[in-house]
């Protein structure tokens, strides 16, 4: 992470604005503003920034329709602030291509730790072999073992496990994790996925009630961490 | 059978049995008559038994009316002239006297059939006037006991098709629509007003009394029924907006205070953290800052809750469903919790049936409930989340080991603003249940006093082919 990452932040109410630039720069980020959704297109397209911080509720475009336009030409990491009772613009907004969310009224640590993930988060290919606590999974070897032991997993369940590995540290909403794993026909067929992620958690956690790595996001799906 | 009622039911057929039931008794009356005259020929003097014809005059004009009756009293003098009469077997009279009395014979007949007719007529209107009498008193009962006008209706169209000689008939209030094939409509007008409009099959004849007595009057006890229930309707409504008007004032009452408190509070933090005059040392800073973040913490669930609660009662929060596990919707609710979860301990059977719910309705269900039970344990004791399903439900427990509930307060907890405004108004029971029934779901308590309470969150099994 460098301390000089640009960042983009867009939202509509001054206060909020100037909450978030005056703690984001005492963190050390170069910080942009943007108040309407066609300001932040227009920073994005001349001055590309290193991540965007994005209201959902903007006086011109909605959040999704902003994301939808960033993924048109830009990879750049984008984090939306959404608050309670817009969980189904949330997941949209993912859906769409932001990376992740925080939940208004957030704290300041939260949005920087989200923010330094996603500026960590350069794409690269999966390291083939990745270890959780006592877990160790081998993408290549399809072989995944608790404390030395093989864990059987069903073919299913080592799929999930696999697209949840590529991704790891990234959200990933029910509807990615179910055209990518069970194919474009199931996407409301959730409770599939509900199935099988408490099966994973059964054979990978050490407290599945608690779980540390096979994360639920409420309201928007699941990140391994 | 007697001769009345042979008589009614001959007269009361309709159309082309009716025309040869005429025919058939005229022609009956004439011959047998006849046949009488020839017997008594013998006994009495000829030109007296000419008036035993009137007796079959009379019966024809009762049973069918002055039309058919003056046909039998001409054919039964031609039929007398022709048997009897000298000379016999023509229709000529050698004696003057003879046509003196066939002339006086007719216009006896015809009088005869008149006043008989006329008779009869009256009694037919007497016995429709009873009818539709009786009708009117049953509907008036009906239509005026108090139930919904609606439910009437079909009752009161079979009734009143009866009065006006229809098979079936319809009744619609409002406006008059175009009447469908087969169907006649007779509008139903009070005044200027029309109520309504019946529709009778297009076979049915009803009488020009019927539609002059009877149709006004169903129309009046309508236009008063109609009346009625838009009353009862006006007088629910405004006592419906006198009580939301009564319950915003008392939410506006408890949210102005709860509001207050956390601001009053956020407000003499921040003046302390920037009046430099204090002498504050860095735990006294903590403090301040640490009760601006509490109270804005309590302040955010509060509208959180206030935004739940005026979604559910605006009606607004339509479920979008999805299937899920019981044991997902657990796993989700304790994630969004965070670290107020590490106290509650899930037991949830990997094998209950999915359910079909807005997972982030069942998530508010679901946390609402936890945050209570964790606010009633004592600190340290765990609270339970247990899974359990019946034929049709699934249910999620959440078992606290608190104080307990008093049987008589087991309902009251759910209304809002009832008890513990500690944070959020004392509404997070009242929007977990809202939400679970919004899902078609319920939410209920359980306690034994002294052992804790337990608040159980059930929705109906979906079956599914997974």
């Amino acid at each position: 992470m460098s301390a000089s990452s640009r960042i983009l932040v867009v939202d509509d109410e001054p206060q909020i604005l100037r909450a978030l630039t005056t703690t984001l720069r005492g963190a050390g980020y170069d910080v942009q503003q943007a108040a309407t959704g066609h300001d932040a297109l227009a920073a994005v397209a001349v001055h590309p920034p290193d991540a965007v911080v994005l209201d959902l509720i903007l006086p011109d475009l909605s959040g999704i329709e902003v994301c939808r336009e960033i993924r048109r030409a830009s990879d750049v990491p984008v984090i939306v602030l959404s608050a309670v009772g817009e969980e189904r613009t949330k997941v949209d907004a993912l859906d769409a291509g932001a990376d992740d969310y925080v939940t208004k009224p957030f704290g300041v640590e939260e949005l920087e730790a989200r923010l330094r993930a996603v500026l960590r988060r350069v794409p690269q290919a999966p390291e083939p072999v990745v270890t959780l606590d006592d877990v160790t999974v081998d993408l290549d070897a399809q072989l995944v073992t608790r404390d030395g032991e093989p864990v059987s997993l069903t073919r299913t369940e080592f799929l999930l496990l696999r697209f949840m590995v590529e991704n790891r540290g990234k959200l990933l909403t029910h509807r990615m994790i179910l055209q990518k794993v069970w194919g474009p026909s199931y996407q409301v067929e959730s409770h599939y996925l509900h199935v099988y992620m408490s099966r994973l958690r059964q054979k990978l956690e050490a407290d599945p009630a608690h779980p540390r790595h096979l994360l639920t996001e409420p309201g928007a799906g699941y990140r391994l961490i | 059978m007697n001769v009345a009622q042979a008589f009614d039911r001959l007269g009361g057929l309709r159309g082309r049995p009716r025309q040869l039931a005429a025919l058939g008794s005229s022609v009956a009356a004439v011959v047998v008559l006849s046949l009488a005259v020839a017997a008594l020929k013998p006994v009495a003097p000829l030109i007296s038994l000419g008036s035993l014809y009137l007796f079959g005059v009379l019966a024809i004009a009762i049973a069918f009316g002055l039309a058919w009756s003056i046909a039998v009293s001409v054919a039964s003098m031609l039929a007398f002239n022709w048997f009897f009469v000298p000379p016999v077997h023509t229709f000529t009279i050698s004696d003057s006297r003879n046509w003196f009395a066939l002339g006086s014979y007719l216009l006896t007949a015809v009088v005869v059939s008149a006043l008989a007719t006329r008779a009869r007529g009256r009694a037919a209107e007497a016995e429709q006037r009873a009818h539709e009498t009786a009708v009117l008193a049953d509907l008036a009962t009906a239509l005026l006991r108090g139930t919904d006008i609606e439910h009437e209706l079909e009752t009161v169209a079979r009734r009143s098709a009866d009065v006006l000689g229809a098979t079936t008939a319809r009744i619609e209030l409002g406006p008059p629509h175009p009447a469908g094939p087969g169907q006649a409509p007779l509008p139903l007008t009070v005044g200027q007003r029309q109520v309504g409009t019946i529709y009778v099959d297009d076979q049915a004849a009803p009488g020009l009394s019927a539609q002059r007595r009877f149709l006004p009057a169903l129309a009046s006890l309508l236009a008063v029924a109609v009346d009625r229930d838009e009353l009862a309707r006006q007088a629910v409504q405004a006592e419906t907006l006198r009580r939301s008007d009564t319950a915003k004032t008392a939410v506006l009452r408890a949210v102005s205070h709860d509001f207050r408190t956390p601001l009053t509070a956020i407000g003499t933090a921040a003046q302390g953290l920037a009046d430099r005059s204090l002498e504050l040392t860095d735990d006294d800073r903590e403090a301040l800052l640490d009760t601006i973040r509490v109270e804005t913490e309590r302040l955010n669930r509060l509208v959180a809750n206030l935004l739940d609660l005026s979604r559910l009662q605006a009606g607004a929060a339509a479920p979008v469903r999805e299937l899920w596990t019981a044991d997902g919707l657990v796993t989700q609710a304790l994630a969004a919790m965070g670290e107020r979860a590490s106290r509650v301990r899930a037991d949830m059977p990997a094998d209950l049936p999915p359910v079909s719910v807005d997972p982030a309705h069942a998530q508010r269900v679901l946390v609402n409930l936890l945050e209570n039970a964790l606010r009633h344990s004592p600190p340290g004791e765990p609270v339970v989340v247990r899974g359990t399903r019946t034929r049709r439900e699934t249910i999620i427990r959440v078992v606290d080991r608190g104080p307990g509930i008093p049987a008589d307060r087991l309902e009251e907890i759910f209304e809002p603003f009832s008890g513990d405004s500690g944070s959020g108004a004392g509404l997070g029971l009242a929007i977990a249940r809202g939400f679970a029934e919004a899902n078609g779901g319920r939410v209920w308590a359980e306690s034994q006093p002294g052992q804790g309470a337990s608040f159980a969150f059930a929705l109906p099994v979906q079956e599914s082919p997974a």
